[in-house]
């Protein structure tokens, strides 16, 4: 193995409150990328009272070598689905990083560009809440393309109580097609074609 | 050599002395010119100028007294608006403005008219026959004439158990008109054919369907009205109860013509654009139309719901193919009962969309919608495309779209439209719709979804003191909800409720702006 591959190595914070799933989005990020993208990837998630309520967090590094240290501390991407994670992790996100939140449950106070989605309104309108997490993860896939959508929707299959994939998979094209369409209304924004009415 | 049919409208005073004096001497009038005299031009409306073309006429001269000499004051006042708006019709008809004129006499101004006449005439020879050439096997019916007892028996009106929820729910009932559709139903049944409730009753119905709604025995009573009245108009009853002089009948039976070709989509604005080549077709409706017949109401401007509506779907990346020759659907020819001339729009309409490949259509009117449809089929005409109504459009984009809207701080009230709401099953769309644009409020209206009140009037015709009323009752319901802005879906909600609006007595305080959703959705829709 004398070839020498330069080394791609993302690291990705998901956070949250305890309960809404952030720890299962970033085990599914991380299968999505190990098991469908054939890369390496880690987790390490909260443990103990987080996970039941405050700020919860799941750190993932997806990466096409081996991973020596599994901890993130300047995340490439970072998810908040909650305003206190948020204001707990801004700091840490890279100058460059992306920044992923949900509209209706974060006000940040930024001066660069993010991307939000009001993925937990959107969840209530499917008729279950608890998919927020799912939502923002094809929102993530569309907007940051860690993992291929393939892999990521095969991850989701795999990994949500039986009976209830289809759901999961409606919920996860919502927001993977929020994110895609998130994406042409930058490039329309950017010609001056923000409206209907020009 | 074609024989030119030119009509002359003449005013009995100023230009008739003229063109008496022309006779005198003996001058030769151009064989062509059929002169009409009459007491005023005035007088003359859009309907009458409008009835010649549709009768076949290759030109027609409106020709009046000089202004300031009109016998009668304001005769040549208002021949000139009248000549206006037909010849901006005529232009978006297709048939050319040339073809129409407008000019004044004085009564010794003989060679003048003299040089008016053989100018028209010439002009129009130039500009050729008319496209609308109506044959005399036209006037009869090509459809086989269904009977009364063929139509009720279809619509099974025989299960009217006289229960009287249809009087009792009738908006045009509720606001003191002596009428009854159970009384209607049962004269026909009876085949009390020259009773009141057939002659004059049949033709007020506004076929809201509040009635069918109510119906314990699901008698579709729109239907049956709109099928009864397709055979008193077979027998020859007619014309008699529509609105406006009748001269949006006209103006649709003239576009059955298929070597019109219709002018309405000149001038679209530059920001839009359009794919011949695409798969899906917007289709307009007869707005255009209507803003230049009713320009002298205050804020009619119904075409731009088109032009929003096609701003919307470019802004969805869908640039839509329109049909160049568009027709009206023939919504109001249906439900006026001649079912012979909608006949002939229905299969213009589909020939040509058929021709470009369609695989879907979109309109924003909610006439067309349903007309397109449910009555083509029910018809008999076969569609290879499907119908989606803007509103559906929409929502379904919107939803899935990372889009959001400019605040809009007003106080919203939604008028329902008959046709999109209680016959097209679409009255959860608009709302989900205006709930997106999160206004400052949404009151609905006592009335509202199936139960909402019409808009007063359908397909043009009995139109009188108790739409009236009954516009004003609505009005009134729009007001109690505190709102400063009412949201409709349908062109015609608009210019009825306008109309009642501009009562001169009420007038102020019943103002309310009115604005249309897909309009609105326009004006504030972004990429978020």
């Amino acid at each position: 193995m004398a070839e020498k591959r330069e080394t791609i190595r993302q690291g990705v914070i998901i956070t949250g409150f305890g309960g809404q799933g952030i720890v299962l989005a970033g085990r599914i990020l991380g299968m999505a990328a190990a098991l469908g993208d054939h890369k390496e990837s880690t987790l390490v998630q909260s443990y103990g009272p987080e996970s039941r309520g405050g700020a919860c967090c799941a750190q993932v590094i997806i990466s096409n070598n081996v991973i020596q240290y599994p901890y993130v501390a300047m995340p490439d991407v970072l998810v908040c689905m909650s305003h206190s994670a948020y204001e707990k992790y801004k700091d840490q996100l890279k100058p460059d990083g992306v920044l992923l939140t949900d509209k209706d449950l974060v006000r940040p106070d930024e001066k660069r560009d993010y991307f939000s989605i009001p993925a937990t309104r959107m969840a209530e309108e499917l008729g279950r809440k608890m998919m927020a997490n799912i939502i923002m993860l094809g929102f993530t896939t569309a907007i940051t393309s860690l993992v291929s959508v393939e892999s990521a929707k095969e991850a989701v299959t795999s990994s949500v109580p039986k009976g209830t994939e289809e759901k999961n998979i409606i919920a996860f094209t919502k927001g993977y097609d929020y994110g895609l369409s998130k994406i042409k209304g930058r490039e329309k924004k950017v010609i001056g074609r923000a409206g209907a009415i020009s | 050599m074609e024989n030119f049919k030119i009509i002359v409208f003449l005013c009995n005073w100023g230009p008739h002395t003229a063109y008496h004096d022309l006779q005198d001497k003996e001058y030769g009038v151009p064989s062509e010119i059929k002169m009409v005299r009459i007491p005023c031009t005035g007088r003359i409306s859009k309907a009458l100028l409008f009835k010649a073309f549709e009768m076949g006429a290759d030109g027609v001269a409106l020709v009046g007294c000089k202004s300031g000499t009109c016998r009668y004051g304001s005769g040549t006042e208002n021949a000139a608006m009248n000549t206006e708006d037909t010849k901006d019709i005529l232009e978006l008809l297709g048939l050319g403005n040339d073809r129409m004129r407008f000019s004044t006499f004085l009564p010794d101004e003989t060679n003048s008219l003299k040089r008016f006449l053989e100018d028209f005439c010439s002009n129009v020879k130039k500009l050729g026959p008319s496209p609308i050439k109506p044959s005399r096997e036209d006037r009869i019916s090509a459809v086989p004439p269904k009977n009364m007892r063929e139509i009720v028996k279809e619509h099974n009106v025989f299960a009217c158990q006289d229960c009287g929820k249809c009087t009792s729910s009738c908006p045009l009932a509720l606001s003191g008109k002596q009428y009854s559709p159970r009384a209607i139903a049962a004269s026909i049944i009876a085949e009390e054919m020259d009773s009141d409730e057939v002659q004059k009753d049949v033709w007020s119905c506004l076929t809201c369907g509040t009635c069918y709604e109510r119906c314990p025995s699901d008698v579709n009573f729109p239907s049956f009205i709109r099928d009864v009245r397709g055979c008193l108009s077979d027998n020859g009853y007619n014309e008699c109860h529509q609105t406006h002089g009748g001269f949006f009948q006209s103006l649709m039976r003239a576009m059955t013509f298929s070597e019109l070709k219709s002018q309405k989509w000149n001038n679209l604005p530059g920001d839009i654009k359009i794919d011949p080549k695409s798969k899906i077709l917007f289709f307009g409706g007869c707005a255009p139309y209507f803003d230049v017949f009713f320009r002298n109401h205050r804020g009619i401007k119904t075409s731009n719901i088109l032009m929003d509506s096609l701003r919307l779907l470019n802004f969805f990346d869908i640039q839509p193919a329109i049909l160049n020759n568009e027709r009206c659907c023939g919504h109001d020819l249906l439900w006026s009962g001649d079912r012979k001339s909608f006949l002939k729009l229905a299969k213009l309409t589909v020939e040509s969309i058929h021709d470009l490949g369609i695989e879907e259509v979109i309109t924003s009117c909610p006439e067309c919608f349903k007309t397109i449809s449910s009555d083509y089929e029910a018809n008999g005409i076969k569609l290879n495309f499907k119908v989606t109504h803007m509103y559906e459009f929409l929502e379904n984009e919107i939803d899935k779209a990372a889009v959001s809207f400019d605040g809009l701080d007003r106080h919203i009230t939604y008028q329902d439209s008959c046709r999109l709401a209680r016959h097209g099953k679409i009255k959860d769309f608009p709302r989900k719709l205006i709930r997106r644009l999160q206004p400052e409020s949404f009151t609905e209206m006592m009335d509202s979804g199936n139960a909402a009140l019409c808009c007063g009037n359908c397909a043009w015709t009995g139109c009188d003191s108790f739409s009236k009323a009954l516009q004003s009752k609505r009005i009134r319901q729009a007001h109690s909800t505190g709102s400063d802005l009412l949201v409709t879906s349908c062109p015609k909600c608009q210019i009825h409720l306008r109309c009642a609006m501009e009562d001169p007595f009420l007038g102020k305080e019943f103002m309310m702006e009115m604005q249309d959703l897909t309009s609105i959705i326009a004006k504030t829709i972004c990429w978020d």
